[in-house]
C-alpha cells in the first residue's frame, strides 16, 4: 500500500509539473542544473542581443508586438532599446534608471523606490543568472530536451502584487535566456524572445552611460 | 473707512463669481443640432496608442489598448512598454463602468473618476440628447450634454463641418480639453491631446498600430 501510494505521488508530480510548462519535467534535484548554470554564468561579462516582445492581453484576447535591442554588462549595466512600433529606451546604470519616452527624459534613484528597486533587481538578476539565488522569489527547475525552464515565483509583498511566475527559458548550448515570460495575476503575460546574441563581445560604456 | 474698499472688493469677488467668471454666459442658445456631433464619433473598436502622461511633473508612459467587445462594451487598457498592466476599464451601455485592474499607486477614487470622465468624453459616451443643447458664440457652436457632474461640449464649426475641440466643463468653466486629430469618419484619431485646465494634468496618445490579429 505504501508503495503504491509513492508511485501515485509520484505520478502526480510528473503529471502536474508536465501540466504547468509542456514538453518540460521538473527537476527534483536542481543541484547540477545549478552549478553549471553558476559556472557558465560567471563568465558572461556581456550580451547584447536582439528581442521581440509579445504581450497578451488575455481578457481582450489580444497581442501586442514590439522589437528592440539589448546590452547588458557586468554587474549591473543594462539597456533596452525598444524600436518598433514606437520608440522607448531603458538604461539601468550602478542603481539608476534613465527612461526616454520620445522626446521626454526621466532620471530615476531605484533606491528612492523599493518596487522599481526590486523590479531592477529582478531585471538585472533574469539577464545576469542570479534570479537563482535572488530573495525576492521562490524557483523551481524544469527540464526538456532543448532548454532549461526556470519558474520564479515572488515572494515578496510587492511583487507578489505585480506578477504571479515569472518563467525564463534557458538555452542548453549556453546557458543564455531564449525567453523571459512575465505573468500578472490578471493572466496577462509578456514574453520576450532574444535572438542573434552575442555573448562577451566588447561593449563600449557610452551605451550605458545616463546623461 | 478701511472697510469700504475690503466690501467693495468682496462685493467685486462675488459679482465675478456670479456673473462674468461663468465663460458660457455670453453664448446664446440655439436651435438644438447636437445630433451633427456624432459623425465626429471616433471609431475605438480595436486600436492601440503610444500614450504619455504628465500629472504634477511626474511623467508615465505606455500602451493604451480600446477594443470594443461581445458584451456591447469597451475596455480600455493602459500597460506599461515592458508589459506591466496598469489598469483595465470597461465601459458599458447604459453609463456603466467597470473596474477589472488597477494598480495599488492608481487606485484612488479620484484618479479613477477623472479617468472615467476623460475616456467618457472622448468616446462620446452618455450624449443622450433629451437634454442637450446648442450655445453659440461668433465663431462656433457648443453641444452641450449635461452629465451628473457638469456638461460635456464638443464644439464645432458654425456649419457643423469640423470638431474644434472637445471640453468637460463645470456649470461655468472648462476644466478639461481634448483635441483629436488626423481623422474621418469611421476611423480613430492618428493624436488626442487631453489637458486638464484645473490642475497639472495632461495625457498624449499616438495612434501606433492595429492590435496584431490572434
Amino acid at each position: 500500500m505504501p508503495r503504491k501510494s509513492s508511485l501515485f505521488i509520484l505520478l502526480f508530480v510528473f503529471f502536474s509539473a508536465k501540466a504547468q510548462h509542456a514538453g518540460y519535467v521538473l527537476i527534483s534535484k536542481p543541484e547540477s542544473f545549478r552549478n553549471s548554470f553558476s559556472n557558465a554564468t560567471a563568465v558572461t561579462q556581456s550580451i547584447q542581443s536582439e528581442f521581440n516582445q509579445e504581450k497578451y492581453l488575455s481578457m481582450l484576447s489580444e497581442k501586442i508586438n514590439s522589437s528592440g535591442k539589448f546590452w547588458y554588462k557586468k554587474k549591473s549595466q543594462l539597456r533596452i532599446e525598444y524600436v518598433r512600433p514606437f520608440s522607448y529606451l531603458v538604461i539601468i546604470n550602478e542603481g539608476k534608471i534613465f527612461i526616454k519616452d520620445g522626446e521626454k527624459e526621466s532620471k530615476i534613484s531605484t533606491g528612492s523606490n523599493k518596487i522599481l528597486q526590486q523590479v531592477n533587481r529582478m531585471l538585472l538578476d533574469c539577464v545576469s543568472g542570479n534570479m537563482l539565488e535572488s530573495p525576492d522569489f521562490q524557483s523551481r527547475v524544469f527540464e526538456s530536451r532543448e532548454a532549461w525552464l526556470v519558474e520564479l515565483t515572488p515572494v515578496t509583498r510587492n511583487l507578489k502584487k505585480l506578477y504571479k511566475n515569472i518563467n525564463i527559458v534557458i538555452d542548453k548550448s549556453d546557458f543564455t535566456a531564449n525567453t523571459i515570460e512575465m505573468i500578472e495575476l490578471s493572466g496577462d503575460k509578456t514574453s520576450i524572445h532574444f535572438k542573434n546574441k552575442v555573448l562577451n563581445a566588447q561593449i563600449p560604456s557610452s551605451i550605458f552611460s545616463i546623461p | 473707512m478701511h472697510k469700504y474698499p475690503v466690501r467693495f472688493f468682496l462685493f467685486l469677488s462675488a459679482a465675478c463669481l456670479s456673473v462674468s467668471c461663468n465663460q458660457y454666459r455670453h453664448m446664446q442658445k440655439v436651435q438644438g443640432k447636437q445630433n451633427c456631433v456624432f459623425k465626429f464619433k471616433p471609431d475605438f473598436s480595436r486600436v492601440v496608442y503610444k500614450t504619455s502622461v504628465d500629472v504634477v511633473g511626474k511623467h508615465l508612459s505606455g500602451l493604451l489598448v480600446f477594443k470594443y467587445m461581445p458584451d456591447s462594451s469597451t475596455r480600455v487598457v493602459f500597460t506599461s512598454e515592458t508589459g506591466l498592466g496598469f489598469f483595465d476599464f470597461g465601459f458599458l451601455p447604459g453609463n456603466r463602468f467597470i473596474v477589472y485592474q488597477v494598480i495599488s499607486k492608481m487606485d484612488k477614487k479620484a484618479v479613477i473618476r477623472t479617468l472615467r470622465n476623460d475616456f467618457d468624453l472622448i468616446m462620446f459616451n452618455n450624449t443622450g440628447t433629451q437634454h442637450a443643447y446648442d450655445l453659440t458664440d461668433s465663431l462656433l457652436v457648443y453641444h452641450a450634454f449635461p452629465q451628473k457632474n457638469g456638461v460635456n461640449y464638443y464644439i464645432t464649426d458654425a456649419e457643423c463641418s469640423q470638431l474644434i475641440k472637445l471640453q468637460r466643463a463645470s456649470n461655468k468653466k472648462p476644466i478639461m480639453e481634448a483635441i483629436m486629430n488626423g481623422y474621418t469618419t469611421g476611423n480613430s484619431p492618428e493624436n488626442i491631446l487631453i489637458r486638464h485646465l484645473n490642475f497639472n494634468f495632461s495625457i498624449s496618445l499616438k495612434k501606433i498600430t492595429p492590435i496584431a490579429s490572434q
